[in-house]
């Protein structure tokens, strides 16, 4: 070992160059936990059987004699965004357990001291996460795609534009719910009750206020997370564009990182 | 060089840390002392910048720890032995830490190799460390970016003999390559036996900040003397009475005196002429010298709080 010239001879680096590093390290980090793997394998069997089904169900509704369920042709891209609904607990929980495992288990300490700027900190895992459920939602969109085409038999089309262009929203809104999720991890730093506010965020409450036919609470549903990305999925042109749709969950991502790092800074670890 | 600045931490109405000034140089052994809830641990995390100071600052070589960019490269810590996640293994743990600071991966077997962790233990799951595997990773870690100040908490916890000799041996070592070596224990004894300087610390209050020999020195001492002749021993006994020293006769054959030192005891039984067995120092140990310091800050704080103490 050599003696203290370290601090006195190297230059600090720049942003970037600590940037890198911490990504390096999330990146690191994030697979070599089991869970990671386990979790990508709960997300691809869900979406395999998800898809499967809603593909049956609508091969059925097409074939049973009320000829008032029938939906005529449907492509497999539109039944493997159905299954994302339950697909996606699978993907944000890799967001999810990206903070909260390390408050669970105090490794948040190591990780803040390497990288003592909270929003480093934050911004790092917000790239790892992002990047690898977008890509793992590509690889989510396929399974989805190839289960539910073959499923749908003569009711289904599958054509490639089409279908690669829902596989990429799919992987997008899956890349933005891991960082929403993330966000809000950091900010209430348990796994559970994280989980408890993105199914109500999600699901929960827009359901309910999209249950009783009432103007306003129906627009005020359209502004969710989940509804927006379901918009932005269907491409959708009511009640705004597919691309509204998209920024508004960007926003809610966006606003959920900036939530995380004011807590972050503002809390002991 | 470790700079702290009336450092101040509440919980509450909790004053855990209370205006702690205190400056840790390089080149030796920093003991930091204190019973356990003293705030050893919140000092420490405040310096690293996981805890907020209520008030003050804690300055690593003039700068705030968050304000490091590759702090591995600054300041090395052991704080936790047990912050390693459940599932992964030492060396990705190490491997994250360096990678986070632009560290090359063979400086993580280079230290891995220090603290003597082979492969096979490396590659096991945090869950299954013992307590002194993981204070052996918590050091590599510390390590990892060959920092000019290093920090441990308790380091030598859950340790076994041969354990606690080589942390002994390296941060003496450390300190001798001019490094600032800052360690917390609540073991008097080991403090005793690595520290050069010691920071005392009891109810978040700064107690001693000194060579451990001043600490030592600044407590009772008491001689102890026997002969083989009583006579000789009682007329010792009056004339160091008569030097304003506090003799105490523990048998026929022996006293035990304070306020005076081995040297004039022995000076004036030369003087005598009465023939001695022994003459020895009954050295305060450095638990004494604690004891007489916590107990003042105990009774001070005993005061004021009351019965809302435990």
């Amino acid at each position: 070992m050599s003696t203290r010239t370290i601090p006195d001879t190297r230059p600090a680096p720049a942003a970037p160059a600590a940037l890198r590093g911490a990504v390096a390290a999330e990146w690191t980090k994030l697979f070599s936990v089991r869970t990671t793997w386990w979790t990508a394998l709960a997300g691809l069997l869900v979406m395999a059987a998800s898809a499967g089904q809603l593909a049956i169900y609508a091969a059925n509704d097409n074939t049973n004699d009320d000829p008032a369920d029938d939906r005529g042709i449907l492509t497999a891209g539109s039944v493997m965004i159905g299954s994302v609904e339950l697909t996606q607990y699978a993907v944000l929980a890799l967001g999810l357990l990206a903070i909260t495992a390390e408050f669970t288990s105090g490794t948040i300490r190591t990780t803040l001291q390497c990288t003592p700027s909270r929003g480093r900190v934050l911004l790092a895992k917000a790239v790892v996460a992002g990047t690898v459920t977008f890509a793992f939602g590509l690889l989510l969109g396929g399974v989805g795609a190839l289960v539910a085409r073959p499923v749908l038999g003569e009711w289904g089309r599958a054509p490639a534009a089409g279908t690669i262009g829902d596989i990429a929203a799919v992987a997008t809104y899956l890349a933005l719910v891991g960082v929403l999720a993330l966000g809000l991890g950091a900010a209430l730093r348990s796994a559970v009750l994280t989980l408890t506010v993105l199914f109500a965020t999600l699901m929960i409450v827009p359901l309910s206020l999209q249950e009783p036919d009432i103007a306003v609470l129906n627009r005020i549903a359209d502004v969710f997370p989940g509804v927006a990305g379901a918009h932005f999925l269907a491409g959708d042109t009511e009640p705004y564009p597919g691309a509204v749709g998209l920024l508004l969950l960007a926003g809610w991502a966006g606003a959920a990182l900036l939530l995380g790092r004011a807590a972050l800074r503002r809390r002991d670890a | 060089m470790i700079t702290l600045r009336g450092l101040t931490k509440r919980f509450g109405a909790t004053v855990a840390v209370d205006a702690l000034t205190v400056d840790v140089a390089p080149g030796r052994v920093t003991g930091f002392l204190g019973p356990n809830g003293a705030g050893k641990s919140t000092s420490m995390r405040m310096i690293l910048g996981l805890d907020r100071p209520t008030a003050g600052q804690a300055l690593i070589g003039g700068r705030a720890y968050r304000e490091l960019r590759r702090p591995l490269h600054e300041v090395g810590a052991l704080l936790d032995a047990r912050a390693v996640h459940p599932a992964r293994a030492g060396r990705a743990h190490l491997l994250a830490m360096a990678r986070s600071n632009g560290i090359p991966a063979r400086r993580v077997d280079e230290v891995l190799d220090t603290v003597g962790l082979d492969g096979r233990a490396a590659a096991k799951p945090g869950r299954t460390l013992s307590l002194g595997m993981g204070q052996r990773l918590g050091i590599a870690g510390a390590l990892l970016g060959d920092p000019p100040v290093l920090m441990f908490d308790e380091p030598v916890n859950g340790l076994d003999p041969d354990g606690v000799r080589w942390v002994r041996q390296l941060m003496r070592s450390l300190a001798d390559q001019g490094r600032t070596v800052f360690v917390s224990s609540h073991l008097m004894s080991e403090m005793q036996l690595t520290a050069d300087q010691l920071v005392v610390i009891g109810r978040g209050r700064l107690l001693a900040d000194a060579p451990i020999d001043d600490v030592i020195a600044g407590s009772t001492v008491a001689v102890r003397v026997r002969s083989p002749h009583p006579d000789g021993l009682a007329t010792l006994a009056t004339r160091l009475a008569a030097n304003g020293a506090t003799v105490e006769s523990v048998g026929p054959d022996e006293l035990t005196v304070t306020g005076t030192t081995v040297d004039r005891v022995g000076d004036l039984a030369y003087e005598l002429g009465v023939r001695l067995h022994e003459l020895s120092p009954h050295s305060a140990s450095l638990e004494q010298a604690f004891m007489e310091l916590t107990a003042d800050s105990v009774e001070y704080a005993g005061g004021p709080t009351g019965s809302g103490a435990r």
